[in-house]
């Protein structure tokens, strides 16, 4: 799904509780108004009714006792006086009924002439059907009968159409729902409005993102920052100096990686072109045996620089697991052999125990002894010294190579860390590329590195202490 | 030309030295910063090329400062640092010219003929004088048309009074032009130089000032 805009969500939601509130509303008070309605109307019917009976007994009964004097029988219908309900339409949907002691219809509104008679049980409200509408009725037992007779009570029936009421619930209903649906679009853009001017500090952020330099450690700060965004904006900014951080080291790293192929790079082209520029095959033999061996310092580098680059992989993708270092130095002397026997070099492994256990990447581990060797190997001169020793302690495993060459000035040791740095007077292969693929090996182990004088008198001992409970994550 | 070389990788060092001992220059090869700094106030010195990832000193902060105490000597960096910002700051430390490694020999020497040709106030890579038509960048010289065989050295020392001509050129800078800081030379070695060169273009071309150096007259126009 494409996001939806969290404006147009909030808009819609705060409208659509906004309406159902409000319809709920309206159905209450409607229903409740209908209520109202019935009651008032109910009590306006029993009221005629009331009325009705108290006109029989005063001037109205007059007619009642003639008849009664004439001697005519009251059972007799076409005696009943009629009254005319023709005149305006409202008036037929009201009306009423007076009947005599034996049903006889007595006196009536012209519309109620064919109404059925009340049965005997009927009294008070009722609902009746009648000329295809729906009547509400309200009958009215045991009214005195003017003429006097106490034993024939009349009956009075007023009656008046539902329709009459449902024209006043219509009223009632529109004057509840027009409000209503003007409303709701007024609403609708007043809520969007409102949401709009609520989430302006989202539209800054996004303008104070757009308008970021990449490669520039500048933090977004928004003026007055609402409380639910600062943890957002202060994780960016985290997030930012992160990256950050590891573009700058990765340009770092590419430029040092440039500064360590080019130059070997430039000196095999020199070479070579000084050896096709030589007119003998004397003179080229020279700069060919240059060109051949800044070759194979090319290679060595090139190999180092993937090393490094395995290492950082490899350490992302692999997880930790129990390592012995004592085959691992065995190993990486032996791939040496080659190097020891040429240089006619003393090489000489101590251990303090037979098996010396650590918790730590293997491809990492191999990179760092081979270096430490390697490094010793190659500043040392013929016929040097190599020691290596693996000796544990109750927290941590030291290693330790120390070479009889011409050493690292105290003062100069701090700077031999930084990746790449070359130290004088070691001019094919400094410290330097070795030197960082070991820290970066320690560092994968929360391991320390030292640069101690060595016990030869002259020369290096690297110590490398990696500590025996480590959590990478804290 | 006396070029000092500031490079600290052995390798290339030798690489390059050879290559501008071939273009008949004399060189003088320095490893590191320090020593850098003291050597670029020398002013035997016709062309410096500096490498910046020096160990000891930064060679951008050694020609900063050389550039400070008012060394005019040309430099053409000489790195492996490629970025817009490193280029430009080079330059901008006093560098004439910045080449990044890896090179052609091809592309460095025409580079030192260009700064070299500047430094003389030339325009082109011929210089005229005393009759005589020097090419720099064949490295041939014509007497009248007729093409001169000449020594390496012959040929730097034609070249340095050629482009300085009708001015008087210093033993001494001839001397350091002509075989670098190396003192071991013989102390009449630049008479015996300055003798054959005669017998080849002519006894007249290259006049003696005697207790000063040496000039070639510059043509009549």
């Amino acid at each position: 799904m494409k996001g939806a805009s969290l404006r147009a969500r909030l808009r819609w939601l705060n409208l659509a509780v906004v309406a159902v509130v409000m319809v709920l509303l309206g159905i209450a008070s409607y229903s409740h108004t209908l209520g109202e309605v019935d009651e008032l109307s109910d009590g306006r019917l029993a009221e005629s009714a009331r009325t009705l009976e108290a006109l029989l007994a005063g001037d109205a009964g007059q007619y009642f006792r003639q008849a009664r004097e004439t001697s005519l029988s009251i059972a007799k219908p076409s005696r009943a006086a009629v009254i005319d309900v023709n005149g305006h339409h409202f008036e037929t949907e009201v009306g009423f009924q007076v009947f005599g002691p034996a049903g006889h219809l007595r006196m009536f509104t012209s519309n109620l002439r064919n109404m059925t008679p009340p049965d005997l049980a009927e009294k008070g409200f009722g609902n009746v059907r009648f000329d295809n509408h729906e009547w509400r009725i309200f009958t009215l037992r045991d009214v005195q009968d003017p003429s006097g007779d106490a034993s024939h009570p009349l009956v009075i029936r007023v009656a008046e159409r539902y329709d009459s009421r449902n024209e006043i619930t219509h009223a009632l209903l529109i004057e509840h729902t027009v409000p209503l649906l003007i409303g709701l679009p007024v609403l609708a853009l007043l809520i969007g409005w409102a949401v709009r001017r609520g989430l302006r500090p989202l539209d800054e952020l996004a303008h104070a993102l757009q308008g970021r330099e990449p490669g520039s450690r500048v933090h977004i700060d928004l003026a007055d920052p609402p409380r639910e965004l600062q943890p957002v904006i202060e994780a960016m900014n985290r997030q930012f100096d992160r990256l950050e951080d590891s573009l700058e080291r990765e340009r770092r790293f590419s430029a040092d990686v440039a500064h360590e192929l080019r130059t070997p790079l430039a000196a095999t082209l020199v070479h070579i072109e000084n050896a096709m520029a030589a007119t003998s095959i004397e003179a080229k033999a020279e700069p060919l045996q240059s060109a051949h061996k800044s070759t194979g310092a090319l290679a060595r580098r090139i190999e180092q620089l993937l090393s490094l680059v395995r290492l950082e992989a490899g350490a992302a993708a692999q997880a930790r697991r129990e390592l012995d270092l004592v085959p691992i130095v065995t190993e990486v002397v032996d791939e040496m052999a080659l190097l020891i026997a040429n240089g006619h070099v003393e090489l000489s492994f101590f251990t303090s125990d037979e098996r010396i256990v650590v918790l730590g990447h293997d491809a990492a581990l191999r990179a760092l002894i081979r270096n430490l060797v390697e490094n010793a190997l190659r500043h040392i001169g013929r016929g040097g010294q190599v020691d290596i020793s693996l000796t544990r302690t109750s927290s941590w495993v030291l290693i330790e190579v120390s070479d009889d060459g011409p050493g690292i000035p105290v003062e100069r040791r701090e700077a031999v860390f930084t990746r790449f740095h070359r130290e004088a007077g070691n001019n094919n292969d400094g410290y330097g590329l070795g030197l960082s693929i070991v820290q970066r090996a320690a560092e994968l182990h929360g391991a320390r590195i030292e640069l101690l004088d060595s016990s030869f008198g002259t020369g290096l001992r690297v110590r490398v202490e990696i500590p025996l409970a480590w959590d990478p994550v804290a | 030309m006396h070029v000092m070389l500031v490079e600290d990788d052995d390798s290339l060092g030798s690489a390059i030295k050879r290559a501008l001992e071939a273009m008949s220059h004399a060189v003088t090869w320095i490893r590191d910063g320090r020593a850098a700094a003291a050597a670029m106030r020398d002013e035997g010195t016709d062309l410096i090329l500096l490498d910046l990832g020096l160990p000891g000193r930064d060679g951008l902060d050694v020609l900063t400062e050389a550039r400070r105490d008012h060394v005019k000597t040309p430099v053409l960096i000489l790195t492996a640092r490629d970025t817009l910002e490193a280029r430009v700051a080079g330059l901008d430390a006093g560098a004439d010219d910045y080449l990044i490694k890896p090179f052609h020999v091809e592309e460095l020497n025409a580079r030192i003929r260009s700064i070299s040709r500047r430094a003389q106030g030339l325009a082109a890579n011929r210089v005229e004088a005393g009759g005589l038509v020097l090419d720099l960048a064949t490295c041939q010289v014509e007497h009248e048309g007729q093409h001169m065989a000449l020594t390496r050295r012959e040929f730097t020392l034609l070249r340095v009074l050629m482009e300085r001509a009708g001015r008087i050129v210093r033993r001494e800078s001839l001397e350091q032009t002509v075989y670098g800081l190396d003192r071991g030379v013989e102390s009449n070695a630049l008479e015996v130089q300055i003798h054959g060169l005669r017998r080849k273009v002519g006894a007249q071309t290259i006049r003696t000032v005697r207790g000063i150096g040496y000039m070639i007259p510059r043509d009549a126009t």
